[in-house]
C-alpha cells in the first residue's frame, strides 16, 4: 500500500507523538552504540556510549537473535509499560521502546472484569457442587432415618402383633383346661366325661407346651445358645419316621404323600439328627397345613456333601411379597389366620444356617411352593444298601390279623399310593390296578377278601365293574371310594361308600370290619 | 564469586498466584488484592549460590496468565534459561493447564529445567489437590513444591532451586 507523502509524514508525527518512541542502537556485546528520542519517560537516562544495556534493561536479555521481535506490554523494573521492538542490522541490534501505557490500563480493566467474573462463577460453581452434596447427604439422612422409623414402627407391630397373638394362643388351650377341668368337678359328671375332660387337658398341655417351646427355641437360636450334636444316623430311618408322621395327616385332607430318595443319597450321615428332623418336621408340616387339595413330596438328594430337601406342595402358593415376610419371627404372610406362633419358619431357617446351611423358596400364587433346605452332612462308609424302609405298625385295631387281601382300583398314582401305604401298614396283602378291565380280570383270578373301587375313571366305571363283578358270582365287600356323589341306587351297587376326602383311620376300620367280622 | 544472568518465565493459569509469588520472592511482599497482569511484568533478583561460587542474576518474566499461548505470549518466553509453573492448589483445573503449557513450550523450545509451585498451600479448607496428585507431577517437573506466597512458605527455596539447575546445566555445558 502506498500513501501520499504528506499522510505518511502525517502518521509518522501522530505515531510517534503517541508511542513516544525511544530508540537504542547495541553492538553484539551488548554496549550502546547509540541513541534516539527521549529515554525519561521510560525510566531510562541518557546512557553513554558504551555503557552495558544488558544490565541496564534487561528485558532484552536473551531476545537478541537474528529476527526482529516484537513484545508487547512488557513492564519494566521501573514500572513503565512500553511495547518491545528488536530489530537486527549486520552484528548489531536496534532496540525500540513505545509508550503503552494508555493501551494497558485499558486491556487490563477489561481483563480484571472477566477474570474477576470467571473467578466468580467457579466459586458459584463449588457453592451449587457444595449443595448439592448437603441435598445429597440430607436426602441419604433422611432415607436412612426413614429405614429406621419403618423398622421400629415393624419391630412394634411385630410386638404388638406377637402379644396379641400369643395371647390368643394361650388363651384358647388355658380356657380349655380350665372349662375341662371345671367339668370334670361337676357333680354328676360319668367317669366317661371325666375321661374325655382329661384327654383334652392333655390335649391343650401338650400344645400349651409347643408352643412355649418354639419361643424357647427361637430365643436361644437368637442368642446364639443352641449347640449342635452331630452323631452318625440312618438318614433312611429318618425318612421313614418323617413318612410315617406326615403320611396320615396328609391323608386326613385327602392328599397324597410321597418321599422321593435319590439313589446318591447316603444311608449313614453325620449331622445333628434332631435339628435335622425337627427342619424337615417344621416344613413338611407348613406344607401340609396350607396344602388343601393334591399332593405333598420330599425329595432328597445329596451333592458333594450338601444334603438337599425340597419340600413340594400344590398348595395355594406363595406371594413375592410374602416370602420376604415367611422368614421373619411372627409374620405369617397372608395365611396370618392360621393357627400357629408364626416362629415355625423362622425356627427353621435358624437351624439351617446354624448347621451350616440355608434355606431357599420358589412359588408364586397358584403354583404351589418348594422349600429347599440344603445343610452339610459327612458321610459314613457302609456296606449297607438300602432296603425298604420298615414302616411302623399302626394301630391294632386297624391292622389285619389274619392273611388278607384287597384289590385296590384307582386311576389316580397317587391315590393309588397312599392307599397302598395305609393298607400295607396294617398288614394287608395288596392287588393294584388302574383300569375297570384289569380289576375285573385280577379280582376273577385272585379272588381278594375286599375290592376297593374309585368310580369315575376312564373305561369301565367302578360302578360297572362292582355290577360286573357280583354277575360273575363274586361275594366279597365291594368298598367304593371316590370323589363323586353316587345316588342311592348307585350306592346299592357296593358294600360301603366312602367319599374322597376320607378319613384314613375310619377307611381302614371299616376295612377291618368287613373282612375281620364273621 | 561469578555473576551468571539467567532469564527465567514464570507461568500458569490466570490467578494461581504468579505475580504474587515473584512478588514475595522480589520484594517479600504479598498483597490480597487481585491484578490482573497484561503482557509480561519483568523483574531481577540476585541469589547468591554459595557451594558453586556464582551469584545468579534472575530476570524474572512474569507472563499474563492463560489457559492456552498464542503467538505473542510464546514469544515472550524466547531465550528463557527456565520456567517456573505455578498452579493454584485450591483449583485442580489448573493442573490441567500448566499439563498444557508445558506441552507448548516443549513443543517450541528445548527443554529447559522447570519447578511446580502448587500455590495458595495457606487455603487448606478449599485445597483440592490430593497428594497423590502432587506426588505424579514429580516426573514432569524437576522438583515441586507445596508453596503459599501469602506466606512465604518455600518459595525462596524453590527459586533457589531453579537457580542451582539453571547454573549446574549451564556450567555443565
Amino acid at each position: 500500500m502506498s500513501l501520499p507523502g504528506h499522510v505518511i509524514e502525517y502518521l509518522q508525527d501522530a505515531f510517534a507523538a503517541e508511542t513516544r518512541p525511544f530508540c537504542f542502537l547495541i553492538d553484539e556485546h551488548g554496549s550502546l552504540v547509540a541513541t534516539w528520542g527521549d529515554p525519561a519517560w521510560c525510566g531510562l537516562q541518557d546512557f553513554a556510549p558504551g555503557t552495558n544495556m544488558l544490565e541496564a534493561t534487561p528485558y532484552i536479555v536473551g531476545i537478541l537473535d537474528d529476527e526482529p521481535h516484537k513484545l508487547n506490554f512488557v513492564t519494566t523494573g521501573a514500572g513503565v509499560i512500553v511495547h518491545l521492538r528488536t530489530i537486527p542490522h549486520e552484528s548489531q541490534h536496534y532496540v525500540v521502546l513505545l509508550d503503552a501505557g494508555e493501551q494497558h490500563d485499558f486491556l487490563q480493566q477489561k481483563q480484571q472484569s472477566s477474570n474477576e467474573l470467571r473467578l466468580l462463577h467457579r466459586g458459584q460453581q463449588r457453592l451449587i457442587a457444595r449443595q448439592r452434596d448437603l441435598i445429597s447427604d440430607l436426602v441419604e439422612a433422611k432415607a436412612e432415618l426413614d429405614h429406621l422409623r419403618r423398622e421400629a414402627e415393624r419391630s412394634s407391630a411385630s410386638k404388638s402383633q406377637f402379644i396379641a397373638m400369643m395371647s390368643h394362643e394361650f388363651r384358647t388351650p388355658l380356657a380349655s383346661i380350665v372349662n375341662y377341668a371345671d367339668l370334670a368337678l361337676e357333680d354328676g359328671v360319668s367317669d366317661n366325661q371325666i375321661h374325655k375332660s382329661i384327654e383334652a387337658i392333655g390335649r391343650s398341655g401338650r400344645h400349651l407346651t409347643s408352643l412355649v417351646e418354639a419361643l424357647l427355641d427361637d430365643a436361644r437360636l437368637e442368642g446364639g445358645h443352641i449347640e449342635l450334636r452331630e452323631k452318625f444316623f440312618d438318614l433312611y430311618d429318618l425318612l421313614d419316621d418323617l413318612a410315617a408322621m406326615m403320611a396320615p395327616l396328609a391323608a386326613e385332607k385327602a392328599l397324597s404323600y410321597a418321599t422321593l430318595v435319590d439313589a446318591d443319597v447316603p444311608r449313614r450321615v453325620r449331622a445333628d439328627e434332631v435339628r435335622l428332623r425337627q427342619i424337615l418336621i417344621n416344613l413338611l408340616g407348613n406344607a401340609i397345613k396350607f396344602t388343601e387339595e393334591g399332593s405333598i413330596r420330599l425329595l432328597v438328594t445329596y451333592h458333594d456333601g450338601r444334603l438337599a430337601a425340597a419340600i413340594i406342595d400344590t398348595g395355594p402358593g406363595i406371594s413375592a411379597e410374602d416370602q420376604d415376610k415367611v422368614f421373619r419371627a411372627f409374620e405369617r404372610g397372608s395365611q396370618s389366620g392360621r393357627a400357629g406362633a408364626g416362629l415355625g419358619l423362622t425356627i427353621t431357617m435358624r437351624l439351617a444356617h446354624l448347621m451350616g446351611g440355608d434355606i431357599s423358596l420358589d412359588s408364586s400364587p397358584g403354583r404351589g411352593c418348594t422349600v429347599s433346605v440344603h445343610v452339610p452332612v459327612s458321610t459314613a462308609p457302609t456296606a449297607d444298601s438300602r432296603q425298604d424302609p420298615a414302616l411302623p405298625t399302626p394301630d391294632e385295631d386297624v391292622c389285619a390279623t389274619r392273611p388278607t387281601s384287597i384289590l385296590i382300583l384307582d386311576d389316580d398314582e397317587d391315590m393309588l399310593a397312599l392307599i397302598e401305604h395305609y393298607l400295607h401298614r396294617a398288614g394287608y396283602g395288596l392287588i393294584v390296578s388302574s383300569s375297570g378291565s384289569e380289576a375285573i380280570s385280577k379280582a376273577v383270578a385272585y379272588k381278594p377278601d375286599l375290592v376297593i373301587l374309585d368310580v369315575n375313571i376312564p373305561g369301565i366305571n367302578g360302578i360297572d365293574v362292582a355290577l360286573n363283578l357280583r354277575r360273575q358270582g363274586f361275594d366279597k365287600p365291594i368298598v367304593a371310594l371316590t370323589a363323586s356323589t353316587l345316588s342311592a341306587a348307585e350306592q346299592a351297587s357296593f358294600t360301603r361308600y366312602f367319599q374322597k376326602p376320607a378319613k384314613m383311620p375310619a377307611l381302614l376300620a371299616e376295612v377291618k370290619r368287613l373282612t375281620h367280622d364273621d | 564469586m561469578t555473576l551468571i544472568t539467567s532469564k527465567v518465565c514464570v507461568v500458569g493459569d490466570f490467578a494461581v498466584g504468579k505475580t504474587s509469588v515473584v512478588e514475595r520472592f522480589v520484594n517479600n511482599q504479598f498483597s490480597e488484592k487481585y491484578l490482573t497482569t497484561i503482557g509480561v511484568k519483568v523483574d531481577t533478583k540476585e541469589i547468591d549460590l554459595p557451594l558453586r561460587h556464582v551469584t545468579q542474576k534472575l530476570i524474572i518474566w512474569d507472563v499474563a496468565g492463560s489457559d492456552h499461548f498464542g503467538d505473542s505470549e510464546i514469544s515472550y518466553l524466547r531465550g528463557s534459561a527456565g520456567f517456573i509453573f505455578v498452579v493454584d492448589g485450591t483449583r485442580p483445573q489448573t493442573l490441567k493447564t500448566a499439563r498444557s503449557l508445558r506441552r507448548q513450550i516443549e513443543a517450541k523450545y528445548d527443554r529447559r529445567p522447570s519447578v511446580m509451585l502448587a500455590n495458595k498451600k495457606d487455603l487448606t479448607n478449599a485445597w483440592e489437590i490430593s497428594a497423590d496428585q502432587i506426588e505424579s507431577l514429580a516426573d514432569d517437573y524437576d522438583a515441586v513444591y507445596r508453596t503459599s506466597a501469602k506466606t512465604g512458605d518455600d518459595i525462596e527455596t524453590a527459586l533457589i532451586r531453579l537457580a542451582d539447575l539453571i547454573v549446574g546445566r549451564e556450567l555443565h555445558e
